[in-house]
């Protein structure tokens, strides 16, 4: 194309591309401030989000019984005390039992209850969806007190269900949540296209639409396992003697004993998390909800 | 019959018959568990003290008693025993410090003494261990006091006041006293030795204007890391935060000031609608008899109410074991800090707050 342009019109186009290319620089300067802003602030959230667990970290390996900085060593003694004591074992054992059984339970109603919401032309479908996630809301400590109360007066004790539907109380609106936000964009044609090809609606359900839905489900498992496994305040009323989940037990510890093993067993917490999500990424795959 | 109607076959009628046999198992469950043996239900402490009781003492009253010793150890027990039915209560004995069990029978939660015909041990108590200023018996106590760091060149502590002194700027620890008892107990204090009492609210406030500035904690414990990691080096503490670093090779040391120490007692009471008082006062017997007492206090370093209880060497000679030094306990008029305690909140949080 270039050899077809005259020289004339070569001469002439010569001004107009410096003054373009001026033209760029001049808005690419602001663009590359803007930049490099953008990267600033994104280096400050991620670092105002890593510190505390950073400093966790230092706690926990630092062998002194106190927190001091800059760390006089490396030391395993606090993960050694916190894996040697059979109070924080029983505890985080609970807390993984607690937090499976609200995954499955908070995942079974709060899909449930997405799919009849966006689906099932219910009356008031604003109103039930505002109810669901209402406990979201209210204070956390306040649902505890109201569930124990609620316990005490049917004189059921503080049963581990009791607990486990706690945490399903307070996990459902996660669920339901990042369930109907899948729904929202569900192409229902594609459960016409399987039945008019002859699937049945159950055949359909199970082999369309729960598909589809799943990243919105397992997402909000994922949050309902975290928030159940880190949850305080509703199990401050609810744990019976004997049975405390980790965060009580810990809170307890540090009334009387403020040393690292607070910090080591926040460490395994971090890394429990993060083996859940590896875990259910290697298993069911987590990639897809990532779009949400 | 065809095979396919043997198959089982989940029918509407079977699910809900399924569900409401499980939902009354599940209602049933705690009257049936309850039949077997009593139950005593009863607050307690975590860290070594937890430790001890559930290892050794818990399980040695359950075989003595034959019943099953249930401790909530996770606060807070107030607002529990509140929630719960008073006929019924969640708990059958009450152990908190001596501030909450004068809220607790102000709200009538727990009765104001404990019988001394039902608890003999009671007859071989320290007079502060059943005075007008408990509620229930208490236990064991700590002396509230000053705690120092003794590697940084301070000359001998020996009055309260010295907290007071210029040379601690910066270096001086205290409590956030809305939520800490010890902080609540050092604002009477401050009251007595700048003003006419206790009770001498403006004088403890002028007093705590002028301890500024002051490291605060919320968590007694707290306290402790403050001292031994040098942050603090004059403050306010309990012997027991002190002493159990004993033998750990720690430059930290308490000292009794000349005018007199708290007292941050243990308490127990028994709740009016236990329906086995007579396990709950056959537990504070227990919990006061000379042996259970000696393994408590040689554990956690409190000093027992028991005056029969003979500790060992090093703890007898740090602990309140003999009247003169139980003499040095200053108890504090809990009934009247608690009627006053919105008010004294709301003036502390201005005071520090500046």
């Amino acid at each position: 194309m270039t050899g077809l342009v005259s020289p004339q019109h070569t001469q002439l186009a010569r001004p107009v591309e410096l003054a373009a290319a001026s033209a760029l620089r001049s808005q690419a300067t602001p663009r590359r401030w803007g930049r490099r802003l953008y990267l600033a602030a994104n280096i400050a959230i991620l670092t105002f989000l890593l510190a505390p667990i950073a400093i966790v970290i230092v706690f926990a390996l630092n062998p002194t019984p106190f927190i001091q900085f800059p760390p006089v060593g490396v030391s395993l003694r606090w993960f050694e005390k916190f894996f040697a004591s059979r109070d924080f074992m029983q505890a985080l054992l609970f807390s993984l039992e607690v937090a499976a059984m609200t995954t499955v339970a908070a995942t079974v109603l709060g899909a449930s209850a997405a799919l009849a919401i966006a689906r099932g032309n219910l009356p008031g479908s604003r109103l039930i969806v505002a109810t669901m996630l209402s406990p979201l809301m209210l204070p956390a400590i306040l649902t505890g007190l109201a569930l124990f109360q609620s316990y005490v007066l049917l004189d059921v004790g503080r049963p581990v269900w009791g607990l486990v539907a706690g945490h399903t109380l307070v996990t459902i609106p996660y669920v339901v949540r990042t369930t109907l936000a899948v729904l929202h964009n569900f192409d229902v044609r594609l459960e016409e296209a399987a039945q008019n090809l002859g699937a049945s609606p159950a055949r359909t359900f199970v082999e369309v639409t729960l598909p589809l839905v799943k990243p919105g489900v397992m997402a909000g498992g994922i949050f309902a396992f975290i928030v159940s496994f880190d949850q305080f305040p509703v199990s401050l009323f609810l744990v019976a003697p004997g049975s405390e989940t980790l965060p009580i037990t810990l809170f307890n510890y540090l009334k009387f004993d403020l040393d690292g093993t607070i910090g080591a067993a926040s460490v395994v917490s971090i890394l429990l998390a993060f083996l859940v999500v590896i875990a259910l990424d290697r298993t069911v795959g987590l990639r897809s909800y990532v779009k949400l | 019959m065809t095979a396919s109607s043997r198959r089982f076959t989940l029918s509407r009628r079977r699910l809900l018959t399924g569900a409401a046999s499980l939902g009354a198992g599940v209602i049933a469950a705690p009257y049936v568990a309850r039949a077997e043996e009593p139950v005593l239900n009863v607050t307690g402490w975590g860290g070594k003290w937890g430790e001890v009781m559930k290892a050794e003492i818990g399980p040695a009253f359950e075989t003595e008693f034959k019943c099953k010793l249930k401790t909530d150890t996770a606060l807070p027990f107030l607002p529990k025993l509140q929630a719960s039915s008073r006929s019924a209560p969640i708990y059958d004995v009450l152990h908190t410090n001596s501030n909450e069990q004068w809220a607790a029978v102000e709200m009538g939660l727990v009765e104001p003494k404990v019988d001394p015909k039902l608890v003999p041990n009671m007859a071989d108590l320290y007079p502060y261990a059943v005075s007008d200023k408990i509620v229930g018996v208490c236990i064991f106590t700590s002396a509230i006091g000053l705690g120092m760091r003794t590697d940084k060149g301070y000359a001998n502590i020996s009055s309260w006041k010295e907290l007071w002194d210029a040379k601690y700027n910066g270096v001086r620890g205290g409590y956030v006293i809305p939520v800490n008892s010890l902080g609540q107990a050092f604002l009477m204090m401050c009251g007595t030795l700048y003003g006419k009492g206790q009770t001498d609210l403006d004088a403890a406030y002028a007093a705590l204007e002028k301890l500024k500035p002051i490291k605060l904690v919320d968590f007694t414990g707290a306290m402790e890391k403050l001292f031994l990691s040098g942050e603090v080096g004059l403050g306010v503490i309990h012997d027991s935060g002190i002493y159990r670093y004993d033998g750990q090779n720690q430059p930290i040391d308490f000292v009794t000031p000349s005018e007199g120490v708290l007292s941050l007692e243990q308490v127990l009471s028994i709740t009016p609608g236990s329906k086995v008082k007579e396990l709950g006062n056959a537990y504070i017997n227990y919990m006061l008899r000379p042996d259970v007492q000696k393994r408590l206090a040689e554990t956690v370093w409190y000093s027992p109410a028991n005056k029969r209880v003979k500790l060992d060497a090093k703890y007898d000679a740090k602990l309140l074991t003999t009247p003169e030094k139980v003499s040095k306990l200053i108890q504090v008029d809990w009934k009247w800090y608690n009627a006053q305690k919105d008010e004294i909140d709301s003036r502390v949080n201005r005071i520090f707050r500046a």
